[in-house]
């Protein structure tokens, strides 16, 4: 992306009278095969046609027809869908439930993206330059680990890890003296004990980020720098940061939308108990859904959250896209 | 954590000992979040008493392992997991080809927005996305295979095109000139010139989905039905016994079996997915 952009004459604009002007110019031999097919912005578009049809069917219709579930009143098993216009959308604004697990969420997901980017960016500085280091494959591989195991499996398996009588955390805790910790149903530790299993599942991915951005990082630069005597803190201000950061703030990115979004891991392990300590909007969400089978509300809700989702976002990519072009 | 900051190859053999030191360290932060994962694979191999007494030292058996092939359907869904992964994910990267090439080289006035809503799929909080997709995929008859391997594609479509545009761009589009220039046709530029410059981009849009699908719980246990259950829905479903107690041993022994496939493709194919964070941007040792 960030590649020197081979600049060709502009040849493969879409439309208006420049292209064919230099199609004319440009094409005097493929005058026999296919040659409207090549620079026409129809070729082009039916190139995308197989994504967009995807796109439109799995993605749009459905949200489409979440948005208008929104404005209905619909129970699953209990009667039609009654159009309610807005009246979902006003509950919202009084739903303190609601408003309550997105604090936490916010809470969560800001410790969470936190921890995982400062300690992923250290570790992959660490790992950074150790291509000559003894099973280094093997080393990685293990690393990687916690985040291709199934979430719903390691869940279930950090229950049994924290459980307070025959959990190993406690019995390695127990050899040096310490009382047996609740983790999950002490409401003052349960919250940091969810964050602590993600942070374990999703540091090796912003590991993973962090090598691939300093991979990015051209070697005849490096050498400049070292020709230069930059110290760590230039190297990093001056030579890494401008190219590996795209790199790193897209893994910041889904980290952020999916820490957001983090439902499994509390279904599995607290299912947002004790108390509402961990529960979460993407958890609170499956519940409106599928526990109380209350679709429309949950709709309007799910809509709300994406539109904070986008807008986020688009604020985001905008800031990245502006010190990108810099 | 100065000597890491110099270039990736300057290091010489004098100071042995640092190093040494160096890549023990690196070990065992690697082994650290390897522990966890060590425990469950351990406990594939005990028996339930060694589990819940917390053993660390156990004579190793094979009972787990047997008894979860001797449960009904767990070998469906290892097969289904397998062709419903690996099906949507080469069916999403071959569409998704076509789509970054055109996005790459025809620069619409759209690239930029059509690729930021492709990704937003990516925002819309499951749970959500279900409620809709569960009432579609009834009207339709689509939760069967068949429409489970059309959604799962459509999961992994935004990734793959993301990650290929990037290698596209990288390619310099005189390649796509000259062909053209010598009489070859677009579609002979795409597949012949353009394609076997971004297989590393391939292979890691391959390998970063199959990932993200193989693990997919929530579709799979809120909307689908027989003949789609893969592994994941099998472990939540299989957990409980008649009595009402927590299987571990066959929770440890399913999750370490499906383990197995993801580990020996990070292992196998380590570089693209290196590479494949950086959008076709390599240019250092990664």
């Amino acid at each position: 992306m960030t590649t020197t952009p081979i600049s060709t004459s502009d040849t493969e604009l879409p439309a208006g009278p420049g292209a064919t002007a230099s199609n004319k110019t440009k094409s005097p031999k493929k005058s026999k095969s296919s040659a409207s097919g090549h620079r026409s912005p129809w070729f082009g578009r039916s190139l995308l046609a197989p994504v967009l049809a995807f796109f439109i069917a799995l993605n749009v219709i459905p949200t489409v027809w979440m948005i208008g579930l929104g404005f209905y009143k619909y129970t699953l098993n209990l009667g039609d869908p009654r159009y309610v216009g807005t009246d979902n959308f006003t509950d919202i604004f009084t739903d303190q439930e609601l408003w309550g697990a997105f604090s936490r969420t916010l809470i969560f997901m800001v410790s969470a993206v936190g921890i995982e980017v400062s300690l992923g960016a250290a570790i992959g500085f660490l790992f950074w330059g150790s291509s000559k280091m003894p099973g280094r494959r093997l080393a990685l591989t293990l690393m990687f680990a916690p985040m291709v195991m199934a979430p719903i499996a390691s869940g279930q398996f950090w229950k049994l890890i924290y459980e307070p009588s025959f959990g190993v955390i406690n019995d390695l805790l127990g050899k040096v003296g310490v009382d047996p910790i609740s983790f999950l149903t002490d409401p003052d530790w349960a919250f940091r004990a969810v964050l602590f299993v993600d942070v374990w599942m999703w540091t090796p991915f912003m590991i993973l980020m962090t090598l691939a951005a300093l991979g990015s990082v051209p070697s005849a630069e490096l050498e400049a720098a070292e020709i230069d005597r930059l110290n760590s803190f230039e190297r990093i201000r001056y030579v890494i940061w401008p190219n590996g950061k795209f790199i790193l703030m897209l893994g910041v990115l889904l980290r952020t939308i999916d820490a957001f979004k983090t439902t499994d891991l509390v279904q599995t392990m607290t299912e947002g108990g004790p108390g509402d300590s961990t529960e979460f909007v993407g958890f609170a969400l499956f519940r409106q859904a599928f526990n109380s089978l209350n679709l429309g509300y949950s709709s309007a809700v799910a809509l709300v959250l994406l539109i904070i989702a986008i807008a986020f976002t688009s604020i985001y990519l905008y800031v990245l896209n502006l010190s990108r072009s810099k | 954590m100065t000597k890491p900051m110099t270039a990736p190859t300057r290091r010489s053999g004098k100071d042995t000992a640092k190093t040494a030191g160096y890549y023990s360290l690196l070990w065992v932060v690697a082994i650290l979040f390897f522990l966890p994962i060590l425990w469950i694979v351990m406990a594939a191999f005990k028996s339930n008493t060694a589990i819940l007494n917390t053993d660390y030292l156990f004579t190793p058996t094979l009972d787990n392992i047997k008894s979860v092939f001797d449960r009904p359907n767990v070998t469906s869904q290892f097969i289904s997991s397998l062709y419903l992964s690996i099906g949507s994910v080469i069916l999403a990267v071959a569409v998704s080809f076509p789509a970054a090439y055109a996005f790459s080289r025809w620069k619409f006035a759209y690239t930029d927005f059509l690729m930021f809503l492709l990704l937003s799929t990516r925002m819309v909080p499951a749970a959500a996305a279900i409620v809709p997709m569960l009432l579609m995929f009834n009207l339709f008859g689509l939760r069967n295979p068949f429409g489970f391997f059309l959604l799962y594609t459509s999961f992994s479509i935004p990734f793959s095109v993301w990650i290929l545009k990037g290698f596209i761009d990288g390619v310099s589009e005189r390649f796509d000139e000259t062909a053209m220039v010598n009489g070859a046709s677009r579609l002979h530029v795409m597949f012949k010139v353009v394609l076997p410059q971004v297989k590393p981009g391939l292979v890691a849009a391959f390998i970063f989905n199959l990932i993200f699908v193989w693990n997919e719980y929530l579709f799979n246990f809120s909307i689908g039905s027989e003949g789609v259950r893969n592994v994941p829905y099998g472990i939540a479903n299989g957990l409980v016994d008649s009595g009402g107690n927590v299987d571990w041993g066959f929770l440890a022994a399913m999750s370490s079996l499906y383990l197995i496939v993801p580990m020996l493709m990070i292992f196998l194919f380590q570089r693209y997915l290196l590479v494949g964070m950086t959008f076709g941007t390599v240019r250092g040792d990664v």
